[in-house]
């Protein structure tokens, strides 16, 4: 599903060379669940970018569902997220313009789904929102949103889902309902799932921990059997 | 389809309000004021043709010939026929000269004719003509004729039934062979009347009304047929005050108008910058989720496009409205009915619509296209914000089309763009300037303050924009306010309430001291009494007129017999420019020439003029050049000889003094008394100078207003679009713990300093716009506006920090925990 190698990940500051992330190997099946750990700063986020092809590597190549992400410009890659790749986000990064149901069917949209708005309508429901999808974001609270976002990330199917600390922002209790609902989803839909979280619980959850320290890769443990 | 439904949905979500009401803005004032001033410029023209009668004159000695007439009808003019002549009028009892005015049934094409039924009551406005065989008298001359409503009188061989009291005609003003008392009558009696013969001295003047396009086809097509004799007429060469006065207020409300398109293209910057950041997340968003940049771009600009169309369809609605609510609402001060609503505002709001969308919106919105999707996991890629640079250009670029489009003037639009530009530099240097030391001074201080003065000089684009902008906004007003009151001044000057509106000539010398006794006797001042001898300037220096190169005969006085006079002193009103005035002994031949007619005639001190004066020869030498005020209404003369020089020639006398309305009755015991002379009546044509005044005015006044509303939503757009990351930072500072009266003060602080900063800016730029508009636009005399400076800088910091604290009470108010959610 995702096969990286000898990624890097270099970025110009100020005016010296950051090094981000340094030659890292990596490669996650279909249906597997991945938690990347490690501490702040040690480069997570930017490998989840660059694994969901939002950046370009410096060094190295990635695959991502068979396609090779170095030869793919910008728009392919984005059409090849289109069809494969959903995300969910710490700060939700719901649209404010629009309502929790428009939100949900954007990405279905963009895959230019006939039966979107009904599709939308179930995941919402899925989410336990069904009574809330003309409410816009502000009106919902930040547990709410995160289960739009959900919804918006499992609606369009897709074969691979990006979690960046999807309970970052929310209290313990709203955090741990959230994350059943995550993995519950995920286990239904039969999804991939790379998740970056802090969290040790969320992480012992997934099938696999990749532990990452001052952007290298320095654990990979497969927990057989502990998710659920 | 799609976009429709994206458009739906951002506008229940309420992103697109403010960028629309801006749109909408936009084309509502260009649509409202360009409209409001083509229509008010259109009838303040109309009205003052009325001094013509017409839209253009020929005036002609002869009669011309019927195919000239005839393409003028081609062309869709309308014409009238007015025949002048002088020509003794015979009742009973007496007979009078007569001023003799035959009129042809179209006219008056502009304007109305003012009778009474009987002499000296009440007077109307009627579109009546003399009917053949009746004649309407000056109600001057009743008493003369010792005639009534009903009797007849004689001209020529022609009776003729007295039926009206004739009060004015529009067109009264417009020549000075209309003199003596007026008698109306129809074309149809000239020629039985047989008082006009092949010889006689005659004007006939042939009305045209009609298209200016039309008009000056017309005009063009005779160029070859037309000789000296012939002249045309149009309202700038017989009013050139009002014209004056006309063309200035049509320039200002020009320029006002495109200060206010001006205004309202910064407030759709404002407004597009707003929308794009507020849109960068979505667009991140959205691209992780697969849209290419090529759908994002299709997307907003299809937005953008549908959005402007809706707004150029409300702005012209709107627009209507408001010119139409204007007109309403002056109509009573201008006294004359608005010319229809043309289709230019619907082009010109639609023009603006498309041309702020691209100039002042597409820019940040294209923008959009670039975001980089990473920025959903990196909050800080791509917030820089659109550098001012582009959307400064892109700006100007899209100002200076919209103006020029607009103005079809060049100067103006180079007066104003010097201004802007000079902003914009000066913004450039002094606003990075003052953050810059701000955040040497963060290094100084600890905690919040520091926190607080290092945001402000994280913002300094942001904030350069907004000081950019407000500058402009505060630049617009004080170049408005500014020429208001100068052209207000300018105007008052001009007519003061006493300025003669009588003029007496034809004055023998042994009528004069009647004349004054006169004067003396009803306590009329007059401007003196000028002895007036008849000449002709033949030669200069020796050389036969006609051959000094480059005398410009067509403005007459030259080559004619000109009004000489002589006087022991310089005139109270007149200035001298070059040499000395003489003294009241002075024996030898001396003349003072007006400073105009000798750079025509490349005259200077000692030049050697000379003159056939009833035949005979004088030679006389150029001691002094003097400046006239020819608006003053005074006699004025080209010509002043030292006393005696003109002493033996046969003169007449000529005074001008200034009669209240109601004393005009007084005149009559004057004619009576001294039938001889020529009674000039100013009075009429003054009055509708003044009218014209007040109404520019007026349309200035309210002009201005909405200029001023359109600059105080530029102000408010602009600090409503810093609220967001003002917002978020001081959520952000408030949880560190500073406090309310610590956040408040920095906001106030802040705010304040992009006010006085703005002010200074908005200072010089009007300062420099001023100067260039009004030496290369208005024709007036630049000026210096020192309270500007201090004026402006204080204002603005006063109003932008009681206004961005009034804005932002909400981020020093709510809990710091709400607004964070939300962002
Ligand atoms: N574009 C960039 N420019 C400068 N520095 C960057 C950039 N991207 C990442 N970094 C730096 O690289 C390091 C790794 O960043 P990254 O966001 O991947 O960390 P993280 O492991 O996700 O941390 P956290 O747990 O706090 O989210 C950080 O020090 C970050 O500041
Ligand atoms: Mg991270």
């Amino acid at each position: 599903m995702i096969r990286a190698k000898q990624v890097s990940k270099r970025v110009r500051v100020a005016d010296a060379e950051l090094s981000i992330l340094k030659g890292s190997d990596l490669e996650i099946k279909s249906g597997e669940s991945v938690a990347i750990i490690g501490p702040s700063g040690s480069g997570k986020s930017t490998l989840l970018g660059l694994l969901a092809g939002l950046d370009d590597v410096s060094d190295g190549d990635i695959w991502l569902c068979g396609e090779h992400l170095n030869a793919l410009d910008e728009d392919q890659r984005a059409e090849l997220r289109a069809r494969h790749v959903g995300f969910v986000f710490q700060s939700f990064q719901l649209l404010p313009g629009l309502t929790a149901l428009e939100n949900v069917m954007m990405p279905l949209e963009l895959r230019g789904d006939k039966k979107a708005a009904s599709t939308a309508a179930e995941f919402l429901e899925r989410v336990g929102l069904a009574h809330r999808l003309d409410h816009y974001p502000r009106q919902l609270s930040g547990g709410e949103q995160q289960r739009v976002a959900l919804a918006r990330a499992f609606a369009a199917k897709p074969s691979i889902l990006f979690a960046d600390e999807p309970t970052g922002n929310l209290d313990a209790a709203t955090g741990t309902s959230i994350n059943d609902l995550l993995f519950t989803m995920n286990r239904e839909s039969g999804t991939t799932l790379v998740l970056v979280t802090h969290e040790p619980n969320l992480a012992k959850r997934c099938d696999r921990r990749i532990t990452l320290a001052a952007g290298e890769i320095v654990g990979d443990d497969r927990i057989n059997g502990t998710a659920d | 389809m799609q976009h429709l439904r994206w458009l739906m949905r951002e506008w229940r979500g309420g992103e697109l309000a403010l960028l629309l009401v801006s749109l909408v803005l936009a084309v509502t004032i260009v649509s409202g004021i360009a409209g409001f001033a083509d229509r008010l410029q259109r009838g303040i023209v109309g009205e003052s043709n009325k001094f013509l009668a017409a839209d253009l004159v020929l005036q002609s000695p002869r009669e011309v010939p019927q195919d000239w007439l005839a393409s003028a009808a081609q062309l869709d003019l309308e014409t009238a026929r007015v025949v002048e002549f002088r020509s003794m009028i015979a009742a009973q009892e007496s007979m009078q000269l007569a001023s003799v005015k035959a009129v042809s049934d179209q006219y008056p094409l502009k304007g109305m004719l003012r009778i009474s039924d009987q002499p000296f009551t009440l007077s109307y406005e009627t579109r009546a003509k003399p009917a053949v065989g009746e004649a309407w008298l000056d109600a001057r001359l009743f008493p003369l004729l010792k005639v009534g409503i009903g009797d007849s009188v004689r001209l020529g061989d022609r009776q003729l039934l007295v039926s009206k009291a004739l009060v004015s005609e529009p067109d009264r003003g417009s020549t000075f062979a209309g003199m003596g008392p007026r008698v109306l009558i129809n074309t149809a009696d000239v020629a039985a009347s047989g008082v006009v013969r092949a010889g006689s001295l005659v004007d006939y003047r042939y009305l045209f009304a009609g298209e200016d396009a039309s008009l000056t086809a017309f005009q063009n097509s005779l160029a070859g047929s037309l000789d000296a004799s012939h002249q045309w007429q149009r309202l700038k060469d017989s009013q050139p005050q009002i014209s004056q006065t006309l063309e200035r207020a049509e320039r200002f409300l020009l320029l006002a108008g495109s200060f206010g398109v001006a205004l309202a293209g910064v407030a759709v910057a404002l407004a597009a910058r707003r929308y794009s950041q507020r849109h960068l997340d979505a667009v991140a968003v959205m691209k992780a989720f697969g849209a290419t940049s090529g759908r994002i771009l299709r997307l907003y600009v299809g937005n953008i496009l549908l959005l402007a169309v809706g707004a150029a369809i409300a702005g012209w609605a709107l627009g209507m409205a408001l010119q139409s609510a204007l007109f309403t609402l002056i109509q009573d001060l201008v006294g004359f009915r608005a010319p229809a609503a043309s289709w230019a505002p619907i082009i010109a709001g639609s023009v603006t619509a498309f041309i702020c969308v691209f100039a002042f919106a597409l820019p940040p919105v294209l923008r959009l296209r670039d975001v980089a999707p990473l920025r959903v996991l990196r909050r800080d890629i791509g917030n820089e914000g659109l550098s001012v640079m582009v959307s400064a250009v892109s700006g100007i670029v899209g100002l200076s089309v919209l103006m020029l489009w607009y103005t079809q003037s060049l100067e103006l639009v180079a007066a104003v763009l010097l201004g802007v530009v000079a902003i914009l530099g000066l913004a450039g240097v002094l606003v990075l300037r003052v953050f810059s030391s701000i955040r040497r001074l963060a290094s100084r201080v600890g905690g919040v303050t520091r926190l607080a003065l290092s945001a402000m000089y994280r913002r300094r684009h942001a904030n350069a924009f907004q000081v950019v902008s407000l500058a402009l906004a505060m630049m617009v007003l004080l170049c408005l306010i500014a020429m208001r009151s100068s052209l207000l001044s300018d105007w008052q000057v001009q007519l003061p309430a006493d300025t003669p509106n009588h003029f007496l000539i034809n004055i023998a010398p042994d009528e004069v001291p009647a004349v004054k006794a006169w004067l003396d006797e009803h306590d009329v001042e007059f401007a003196g009494l000028y002895p007036m001898v008849r000449g002709r300037l033949v030669k200069i220096d020796g050389r036969e007129l006609a051959e000094i190169p480059n005398v410009d005969e067509n403005r007459g006085s030259v080559n004619r017999e000109i009004n000489l006079s002589w006087s022991e002193n310089l005139p109270s009103d007149n200035g001298l420019v070059e040499g000395q005035w003489w003294a009241a002994d002075e024996t030898r031949n001396l003349v003072s020439i007006e400073q105009e007619f000798a750079d025509r005639l490349k005259v200077s001190i000692g030049s050697k003029l000379e003159f056939l004066i009833g035949g005979l020869p004088l030679t006389a030498e150029v001691s002094s050049i003097r400046s006239l005020r020819w608006d003053s209404m005074r006699p004025n003369f080209y010509l002043l000889f030292a006393p005696g020089v003109l002493a033996d020639y046969p003169s007449s006398s000529i005074t001008s003094f200034y009669l209240e309305p109601g004393n005009k009755v007084i005149l009559n015991e004057l004619l009576t008394r001294i039938p001889t002379v020529t009674l000039i009546e100013m009075d009429a044509v003054i009055a509708q100078a003044r009218s014209v005044i007040a109404q520019v005015s007026a349309a200035l006044e309210l002009v201005l207003l909405l200029i001023l509303s359109a600059a105080l939503l530029v102000g408010a757009a602009n600090i409503q679009s810093s609220l967001d990351s003002r917002l978020h930072e001081n959520a952000v500072l408030r949880t560190l713990g500073a406090s309310r009266q610590v956040i408040a003060r920095g906001l106030v602080a802040e705010f304040a300093l992009i006010g006085a900063v703005s002010g200074l800016l908005a200072s010089a730029g009007a300062e420099l716009s001023l100067y260039l508009l009004q030496t290369l636009v208005l024709d007036m005399t630049a000026s210096w506006h020192p309270l500007f400076w201090v004026l402006a800088p204080v204002s603005g910091a006063v109003l932008v920090a009681l206004s961005g604290w009034w804005f932002c009470r909400a981020v020093v108010t709510t809990p710091p925990l709400y607004v964070l959610r939300q962002l």
